[in-house]
């Protein structure tokens, strides 16, 4: 059993799944059908006006791919560790309370509805997915609040029903949808890593920051607020507070990694829980390594997901199941045994 | 000398209509080991949740110390008193330290770690509890009996003058019970902590309580008179108040200085009996 986590602990171990985090990114960034050499792509010719197809490739294509898988990944584990300490409930993910099914909703009726408007040249597509996301969530957590304050079960049961009803919705436009608007519906619920531009990525990317560094500072309470309301309160903490900072940074983020990516599934629930097995649940921990580690496993993933079958891509909501699954069963036989459920 | 706790004409109902507390008033001093008992549904846990802040009575006054507890913070009140529930959700998995540091919360630092200070506190409250052995274990792998030490654990590592228990010992057979009950009395007597216990238990808390506060279930009745007695606990546990309480007749018997109670049956009710022949 591990020793109790110290600040010197967590910062070395921070540091090692940064410095993880970055080698990967750098490696993937090397990787694709056209080999580019990391030499030549950060090399300045002496020569500006002379073509270097390795620079262009590594600035303008994968670099902003990479880092747009490094930010989803690391927003949504780092939500699916806030949402399951709050909901007090293991099987929790980001995706829990609505949020999908908002985000959904607002793209299709962007799409079907053909929205011709440009927001900065940009399409509204992103924007809609941002809104349904975020209202949605603010809907089931003003319906949880309503059927109880102490007790998360009204705010789940919400959750659920809100993402089926607005999943019903999603498939009734979805079967009176036109080719073209039915093709890129399905291919922005599939989830996605197309090549944002960088205005976006530094928008969302500073966003989605401020939100977990703020969730790592809420994190040493979230470790009695995830053992229950009135244990938290008995020791001090505010909890009504403290939860509604928690749930606003967290779905935020999440809204923020859905509207760039679509729907990518299985990091937020499987890469906390992972972590969790290796590492201990405390929070103040479990929070950044997750984190960390969702950005990593992401950019991985979508590294196989762009060139396993080049040209074509696969979505990358296809690799995190395929090689996340039987990865972290793996993990859970081995450690599971060791009575992690009991533990 | 200042009581530890007042309550001042204390009334609460869940329903504005049905006070399940009617102006319950009591103290108790310093350093004081005081059982709360009574019938389900007399009221208990809910004094237990006034104490502790996280209701508020519809009226009447709660003061600590001499602070009442209406202006006080959450962090303010938990740095009085702590509570020691017995719910556990088996969630996440954490160990017995984790679980006790937890108690700590509000005194980490600006990054979110403990002092040295708080360890020797969580170091302290293990070895009082004897749960020092079994630290680094998952709280879910522990007997219903070693959980609720550790629980008393936390409660003791908040290093409160006043320590709130409900029903330390449900769930615990008569050997853990006895532990609990000696634990507490040594908590009591070496830190000076002033306890308040939830018990069903009337012959544990006549041997181990100075004082009992018996509440019958009779705070929505119009019977005129308080619900409640308070006193020292040979004074309020006799067999009568204890009869009228829980509606249940008893044997009662001395053994030694200390006098036990066994409940023989329902109090026949006037509902109850035979028609009258004719």
């Amino acid at each position: 059993m591990p020793a109790p986590l110290t600040p010197g602990t967590l910062l070395l171990r921070t540091a090692t799944a940064a410095m993880l985090l970055a080698c990967a990114m750098l490696a993937c960034s090397l990787i694709g059908p056209q080999a580019i050499s990391l030499k030549a792509a950060l090399s300045t010719p002496a020569d500006s006006a002379a073509p270097n197809p390795d620079r262009e490739i590594f600035l303008r294509v994968r670099s902003p791919r990479i880092i747009l898988a490094a930010l989803v990944g690391a927003a949504l584990a780092g939500a699916g560790v806030v949402f399951q300490a709050l909901l007090r409930n293991p099987l929790a993910d980001p995706y829990i309370l609505g949020i999908s099914s908002g985000a959904g909703l607002g793209v299709i009726l962007a799409i079907v509805g053909g929205l011709g408007w440009t927001l900065w040249g940009r399409s509204p597509v992103t924007l809609c997915a941002f809104v349904g996301a975020l209202g949605t969530v603010w809907l089931v957590w003003g319906i949880g609040r309503i059927t109880g304050k102490y007790q998360v079960t009204g705010l789940l049961l919400a959750g659920v029903v809100v993402n089926a009803f607005l999943s019903a919705l999603i498939m009734f436009l979805t079967s009176i949808a036109r080719g073209q608007q039915l093709y890129a519906t399905i291919f922005w619920l599939m989830g996605n890593m197309t090549e944002e531009d960088l205005l976006v990525l530094w928008v969302s990317g500073g966003g989605i920051a401020a939100g977990l560094v703020g969730l790592f500072f809420l994190s040493p309470k979230l470790n009695i607020i995830s053992v229950g309301y009135h244990d938290a309160r008995s020791v001090g903490v505010p909890v009504e507070r403290i939860e509604l900072a928690a749930f606003a940074l967290a779905a935020f983020i999440t809204a923020v990694a859905v509207s760039l990516s679509g729907l990518i599934g299985f990091v937020g629930l499987i890469i906390p829980h992972a972590v969790r097995l290796v590492f201990g649940p405390d929070h103040r921990q479990l929070l950044p390594l997750s984190s960390l580690t969702g950005a990593l496993f992401l950019v991985v993933a979508d590294t196989i997901a762009r060139t396993v079958v080049a040209p074509a891509q696969l979505p990358v909501g296809v690799i995190t199941a395929l090689i996340g699954g039987p990865f972290f069963l793996v993990l859970l036989i081995r450690l599971g045994r060791k009575g992690y459920w009991l533990a | 000398m200042i009581p530890a706790i007042q309550a001042q004409h204390i009334t609460f109902g869940y329903r504005r209509d049905r006070p399940v507390l009617r102006d319950v008033c009591f103290e108790v001093p310093p350093g004081d080991f005081l059982a709360v008992a009574g019938p389900n549904g007399a009221g208990k846990s809910t004094l237990l949740d006034l104490l502790a802040g996280l209701r508020q009575p519809q009226s009447g006054e709660i003061l600590l110390a001499d602070r009442n507890l209406r202006s006080c913070s959450v962090a303010q009140i938990a740095r009085r008193v702590a509570v020691v529930r017995q719910e556990f959700i088996p969630a996440f998995g954490f160990t017995v330290e984790e679980t006790v540091l937890m108690a700590r919360t509000l005194h980490y630092g600006r990054w979110g770690f403990e002092s040295p200070a708080d360890r020797q506190l969580v170091r302290r409250a293990l070895e009082l509890t004897e749960t020092t052995a079994f630290a680094t274990r998952g709280l879910g792998s522990l007997s219903a009996g070693e959980r609720q030490r550790v629980f008393i654990a936390r409660g003791l590592a908040q290093d409160t003058p006043i320590l709130l228990l409900d029903e330390p010992t449900s769930f615990l057979d008569l050997k853990h019970q006895v532990r609990i009950y000696d634990l507490l009395k040594s908590i009591q007597q070496e830190k000076g902590t002033t306890i308040v216990a939830i018990t069903h238990d009337l012959n544990l808390a006549a041997q181990y309580c100075d004082e009992t506060l018996l509440l019958s279930p009779g705070g929505s009745s119009a019977a005129p008179g308080p619900h409640f007695r308070i006193g020292k606990t040979s004074e309020v546990l006799t067999p009568e108040a204890v009869e009228r309480a829980f509606e249940i007749r008893l044997f009662s018997g001395m053994v030694g200085r200390a006098r036990f109670l066994f409940p023989l049956g329902r109090k026949a009710q006037d509902s109850d009996r035979p028609d009258p022949p004719a």
